[in-house]
């Protein structure tokens, strides 16, 4: 039997490395995959407290969450493909005509 | 209380406004784009098959919502009039409108025999004259467009006279002054109407200045605006105290103020005259019958509190006698022919404030109804005449008309015997109770009826001045424009008839008892209105018995001698301008200072401009070097140089880069979180 | 009780009619041959009416908790659906008058838009957690396609490829919040996670879940820090999906963090505080300071903005800082003049947003302050519609924005947050500098193009429907904020 904290410090080290990987990245693709990252981490939140309470709740929460980032990465990635061809690149960098 | 058919009370503003929804339709996007210059070459010629077809369904909406308002009105009067007279007072509230604390004022509409008078005048006035302009601009391109502000007028007054507190009244007050204002520009191309537009418009701000005050007054005094409400208190206030007499002057002073901008009495009456640069039925409709005597309407609504405060209506008097001497004058020399009409108005409206002044608040509602019809008809006649001239004003150039225009001739000599106040016409019985009233009340004068006779003389005469240079003599018309003309079509001169059987017929309901009281003739008018002013103040009633004082004879007398000096006016008019016809120019050569100073106008206009325009425009230029050029615009723009590098800096902020934004919404999330652990850590 | 899966539907018209709309056009495009007819207009036109019709027609009364307590049927629930379904009604109008849209397939677009009403719908109306999480992203998904609907154009792409990104990482960080509020509290339901926090059990961890939470509503209301995404969205994506974004996602943005804190932070008896532990969290304060900072943000940076539909953004995290006032003591009056702010809103914001797309469609896509130059002139009617919206949109009596923000402003003051006050106060000023800048530019600048725009009568009228209610609720208004004032009544169950 594996402690709940460790689920849940599992969980915490997912979702920063996401998030430092959403900050700090400069390809739209690792981003994409960042914020993959930290909804896993929450998954991982949601499975392991669902399985501490005995509630069923928590894994359908999970799946919904997947469902939701698998249309989220379907929407990114036609967009990064639009964007490829406009621009020939997927550095983030370069996606500055929209400021100030 | 009586209800039925006084239910649909509020059918009579809202008809109006119904036309203005449904021509305002037609106007924005039937009209507004047949008026444009050709956006797209295909629809100009498109533009102008149902051009014709929405004319039509304007030139019925128009007239047929005011004159369905008419009927509704009347309908209600009828049955108002089924009730005693002392039940003769219908409140409808329609919604609460403002509701901020001890202040409420709700959209409720009063019909008692007052706003009844005032309703039925407006809405039976504005419907023929809504006729006669269906004639009138049928050649003007933005037809829809008149008639949109035309009924916003209608409807603008309609709230102003049924309205039952002073808020909504002051609606009413501020949107005939917009309509006001759009339809004396309603040709804006034109520099002068623009300019005359303005000029209504900063002249009336001052007075309504001064009704807003009033009414902050009001609120605070009585805690509330309601009229029921206020005039109920008055006396009891005035009893204890509270509402002093000093208090009840200002008051009624700054009200004065406002009437004085809204009917152009002195010193506000400038912008009248000019106003004259919009449509004529405009000058009939607004200028002359119904707007401009809203300000008498608001003082005898008032009463009660005028009659509180003696000062005021000595002010009132005077000024109002002041004004109807002073501008009746100005009319001798005037060549306009509707620039004459104007200060006529104005000097009749000084007649209206005169009976007002000196208690006789239903001889001056009564003038106002016979002025409504008799000037309303000489402004349309007056129309009538420009349109048969095509355009021409200048009296100078008219004479002769009398066979061309034979029916226009005819009305308007009627509306002048009437205005002339010759006994059997309108204008005699109305005319003559302000007289007697101003001789024999208890706040009247024998000066006030001195000077109030000497302007009926005057009246008399430039009145028949303007129909013997334009209907008798020989053509002093170009002869380009003597080709043209024509009598005007049936929808100008059927409501010129209309109007010039009320202006003969129209005083029989007011017949003063000293004359009819001898053939069992009560007096009507005085009869209906007699409650209204009994329950706003018992002391009107006692006003009105002070003249039964006077004996029968003296009133008789005074008469004659009245009507005498009306017929020495006219004479003189005639030995002028028919007879001796060169003696006018050799009196101008004669007198030439005289005739200047009256000429310009008395030179009124040019004092207020080097009085108060330039004074105003040279103190605003001085305060403008050295208070706002160099310390407000320091202030403000050292403000804005803060505010515009303050946002340059934080727009910095937002790089472009979406790795940022995600920084700055993590950076909130972590500030959240650690302002909440920070809480935890303290406690 | 809350009610079964069968005996809600009656309760879910609205919801039904545009999903069946939705799956309409889904066919139509499949089968037509002609995706640039209008015909997809009009048939979303009709479905959202009828979700309108609909979501009047059955009475909320005291409410009702439905589909096993996932959602709620309340008279604030029917408030927002009629509030944004209106807000499409318009947008669907402002579409097919833009050229910008022309010969362009209309099927997806409509097909995104009313998705993001359903999204909005079910928003509104959130009882449970799981709902709230699917809801909210049933909002962003279609919102991120109409961002970047012009694939073609690179400011479009680049403004939905942010909006994805930040998007995605706001609602990871709210449901990373709502994993430790179902572990501490073993619920989904927002209800019962209200009464163990009344209960007290584990505070200060639920209370750092419930500000996480805060993040992804902010980010949907466009709250500083939260907005960043909002103008670069704005100003790419197309002009009538900016207006769209402008009203209707924020106004349920709104209406989820109004019912999430209210369910849960509200104290049940309101005499003595507002808000439930305010001894360890200074709730008033927090979000005290993040209206002044929105709306201090947004009017500062809007000054320097010459693109006015970037101008219209920056403008519009302004008001949601306006908006916020009503928030910060979570109290009836103020979260009524929340709602009422949101109706004014609506009108004068989407006006705006017409005669922007009007100006551009006459300037071959200008969106600049100066291709506003003599438009008082060149299009008199559509200009002086502008200047109301404008005017309203600053605050000035007797428009409806006034009387708008005097029930803002009028519970902060009630309640004592002078400062909040002041600042909002100043912030006026501020905002007056840069709509008065247009409105100078319409009336006093020499247009470069003197030919006058014709406005053609569909978008006339519409201006007129925005116009009409700008004007009559600065004057009477009444009964709008008695309907707000009724909404506010919610069920907890």
């Amino acid at each position: 039997m594996v402690e709940p904290s460790a689920y849940l410090l599992l969980s915490a080290i997912l979702f920063c490395i996401g998030v430092v990987g959403v900050v700090m990245r400069r390809n739209v693709l690792i981003i994409l995959m960042s914020v993959e990252l930290m909804l896993n981490g929450v998954n991982v939140a949601f499975v392991a407290a669902g399985s501490y309470l005995g509630d069923v709740a928590g894994g359908i929460f999970a799946f919904m969450v997947m469902t939701v980032a698998a249309a989220e990465a379907a929407v990114g990635l036609a967009l990064l493909i639009a964007l490829y061809r406009l621009k020939e690149t997927i550095d983030v960098t370069e996606l500055r005509i929209l400021k100030w | 209380m009586v209800s039925g058919i006084l239910d649909g009370l509020w059918l009579v503003p809202a008809l109006p406004l119904l036309g203005v929804v449904l021509n305002g339709i037609l106007a924005l996007f039937v009209e507004r784009p047949l008026l444009l210059p050709a956006a797209g070459p295909p629809s100009a010629a498109a533009g102008h098959g149902h051009g014709a077809s929405y004319r039509t369904l304007v030139a019925f909406i128009a007239p047929g919502v005011v004159g369905a308002a008419f009927v509704v009105a009347l309908l209600c009067v009828l049955s108002l009039a089924a009730a005693p007279p002392e039940g003769r007072i219908f409140v409808q509230v329609l919604f609460p409108w403002i509701q901020a604390g001890a202040f409420t004022a709700p959209v409720a509409f009063q019909l008692d025999p007052l706003s009844s008078v005032m309703a039925l005048v407006v809405t039976g006035v504005g419907f023929l004259i809504h006729v006669y302009s269906v004639g009138y601009m049928s050649h003007e391109r933005a037809f829809a467009r008149y008639f949109v502000y035309l009924n916003l007028f209608m409807f603008a007054m309609l709230i102003l006279v049924l309205a039952d507190n002073y808020l909504l009244m002051f609606v009413g007050w501020e949107g005939v002054g917009l309509c006001s204002y759009l339809l004396i520009g309603f040709w804006y191309e034109k520099q002068s109407a623009a300019d005359a537009g303005k000029k209504a418009f900063v002249v009336n701000r001052v007075g309504d200045f001064g009704f807003l005050l009033a009414m902050f007054l009001i609120f605070w005094t009585f805690g509330s605006v309601s009229y029921t409400e206020v005039f109920a208190k008055a006396p009891l206030l005035s009893g204890d105290g509270t509402l002093t007499t000093g208090l009840a002057t200002a008051i009624t002073l700054l009200m004065f103020l406002g009437a004085a901008g809204k009917s152009a009495q002195i010193p506000l009456y400038v912008w009248l005259p000019d106003a004259m640069e919009g449509p004529t039925p405009v000058s009939a409709l607004i200028h002359a019958a119904t707007m401009v005597t809203a300000g008498v309407y608001m003082i005898a609504r008032s009463s009660a509190l005028f009659l509180l405060a003696p000062d005021t209506m000595m002010v009132v008097a005077v000024i109002g006698a002041a004004t109807a001497i002073f501008s009746a004058t100005i009319g001798i020399c005037q060549t306009d022919i509707k620039r004459v009409l104007a200060y006529s108005t104005v000097s009749q409206l000084g007649y209206m404030f005169l009976a007002c002044g000196v208690g006789a608040f239903t001889a001056g509602i009564f003038h106002l109804t016979t002025h409504a019809f008799f000037k309303a008809l000489l402004f349309l006649g007056s129309g009538s005449v420009i349109h048969a001239l095509s355009g021409e004003q200048d009296m100078r150039k008219m004479g002769g008309l009398k066979k061309r225009v034979p029916v226009t001739f005819l009305t308007m000599f009627a509306a002048t015997l009437a205005i002339a106040g010759i006994p059997g016409f309108s204008g005699f019985f109305s005319k003559d109770e302000i007289l007697w009233k101003s001789f024999s009340s208890s706040m009247g004068s024998p000066v006030l009826w001195v000077v109030a006779a000497a302007a009926a003389g005057i009246t008399a005469f430039y009145m028949f001045r303007l129909v013997f240079l334009t209907f008798f003599g020989t053509s002093r018309m170009d002869p380009e424009v003597e080709k043209h003309v024509h009598e005007s079509p049936w929808t100008m001169t059927l409501p010129l008839s209309i109007l010039a059987v009320l202006s003969v017929i129209g005083g029989f309901l007011g017949i003063p008892a000293v004359l009819g009281g001898a053939f069992g003739v009560p007096n009507l008018f005085e009869g209906w209105l007699e409650p209204v002013f009994r329950r706003a103040a018992p002391a009107a009633a006692h006003a009105a018995e002070e003249a039964a004082h006077h004996s029968a004879a003296l009133e008789i007398g005074l008469m004659a001698l009245s009507v005498g000096i009306a017929l020495f006016g006219i004479g003189l008019a005639y030995f002028l301008y028919r007879a001796r016809t060169e003696k006018p120019d050799e009196i101008a050569r004669k007198w030439p200072t005289v005739y200047g100073v009256v000429f310009h106008k008395y030179y009124i206009d040019e004092f207020y401009e080097w009085a108060v325009v330039r004074r105003v425009v040279r103190g605003a230029d001085w305060l403008w070097q050295m208070f706002d050029a160099r310390f407000i615009d320091g202030i403000v723009d050292g403000a804005a140089d803060i505010v515009r590098s303050a946002g340059d800096r934080i727009r910095r902020l937002q790089g472009g880069i979406v790795g940022g934004y995600a920084f700055s919404l993590l950076a909130g999330a972590v500030l959240l979180v650690g302002y909440i652990l920070y809480r935890s850590i303290v406690q | 009780m809350s009610l079964g899966n069968l005996a809600s539907v009656g309760y879910f018209l609205p919801e039904l009619t545009v999903t069946a709309t939705i799956l309409l056009l889904i066919l139509m495009h499949v089968v037509t041959k002609s995706p640039r007819s209008n015909a997809f207009g009009f048939l979303s036109l009709v479905g959202v009416g009828a979700a309108i019709l609909l979501s009047g027609i059955v009475p909320a009364g005291a409410g009702k908790s439905i589909f096993e307590g996932m959602a709620a049927y309340d008279g604030f629930a029917v408030f927002f659906k009629v509030l944004t379904a209106l807000a499409t009604l318009v947008v669907i109008f402002m579409t097919m008058d833009s050229r910008e849209m022309d010969g362009r397939s209309q099927a997806e677009y409509y097909i995104f838009l009313l998705s993001t009403l359903l999204g909005m719908f079910l928003l509104s109306s959130a009882t449970d957690i799981v709902m709230l999480y699917l809801s909210l992203e049933l909002v962003s998904i279609p919102s991120y396609l109409l961002a970047g609907y012009f694939k073609g154009r690179e400011r479009s792409t680049e403004a939905a490829m942010k909006y994805v990104v930040f998007g995605a990482t706001a609602s990871g960080v709210m449901i990373y919040g709502f994993s430790f509020l179902f572990g501490l509290t073993g619920t989904t339901q927002i209800a019962e996670i209200g009464r163990s926090l009344a209960a007290g059990k584990a505070t200060l961890p639920m209370l750092l879940a419930s500000v996480m939470v805060a993040v992804g509503f902010g980010y949907k209301i466009a709250a500083v820090p939260f907005h960043m995404w909002s103008p670069d969205v704005y100003e790419g994506a197309p002009t009538p999906a900016t207006a769209f974004f402008s009203v209707g996602p924020k106004a349920a943005g709104f209406a989820v963090l109004v019912r999430f804190y209210y369910t849960v932070f509200a104290a049940p008896d309101p005499g003595s505080a507002l808000w439930r532990l305010t001894s360890a969290v200074d709730w008033p304060l927090l979000f005290a300071a993040l209206s002044a900072v929105t709306m201090t943000v947004g009017n500062l940076v809007a000054v320097k903005q010459d693109n006015v539909k970037r101008l219209l953004a920056y403008s519009s995290i302004a008001h949601a800082g306006y908006m916020l006032m009503g928030f910060v003591l979570l109290s009836p009056a103020g979260l009524k003049a929340i709602l009422f702010y949101l109706v004014v809103y609506l009108f004068m914001n989407l006006g705006a947003f017409y005669v922007v797309i009007l100006v551009s469609n006459a300037t071959n896509g200008g969106e600049d302050i100066s291709d506003f130059a003599g438009l008082g002139s060149r299009a008199p009617f559509a200009a002086v519609s502008l200047a109301v919206f404008l005017f309203a949109l600053t605050g000035i009596p007797p428009f409806s924005g006034f009387i708008g923000k005097v029930y803002l402003f009028a519970e902060v003051i009630n309640r004592g947050v002078y400062w909040l006050v002041v600042v909002a106060g100043l912030n006026s000023v501020v905002a007056l500098y840069y709509y008065a800048r247009i409105v100078r530019s319409m009336f006093l600048d020499e247009p470069t193009d003197t030919a006058a725009i014709a406005v053609p009568g569909v978008p006339r009228a519409m201006l007129l429907l925005m116009v009409a209610p700008t004007l009559i609720l600065g004057v009477y208004w009444e009964p709008v904020a008695r309907i707000a004032s009724d909404s506010i009544r919610m069920i907890a169950f």
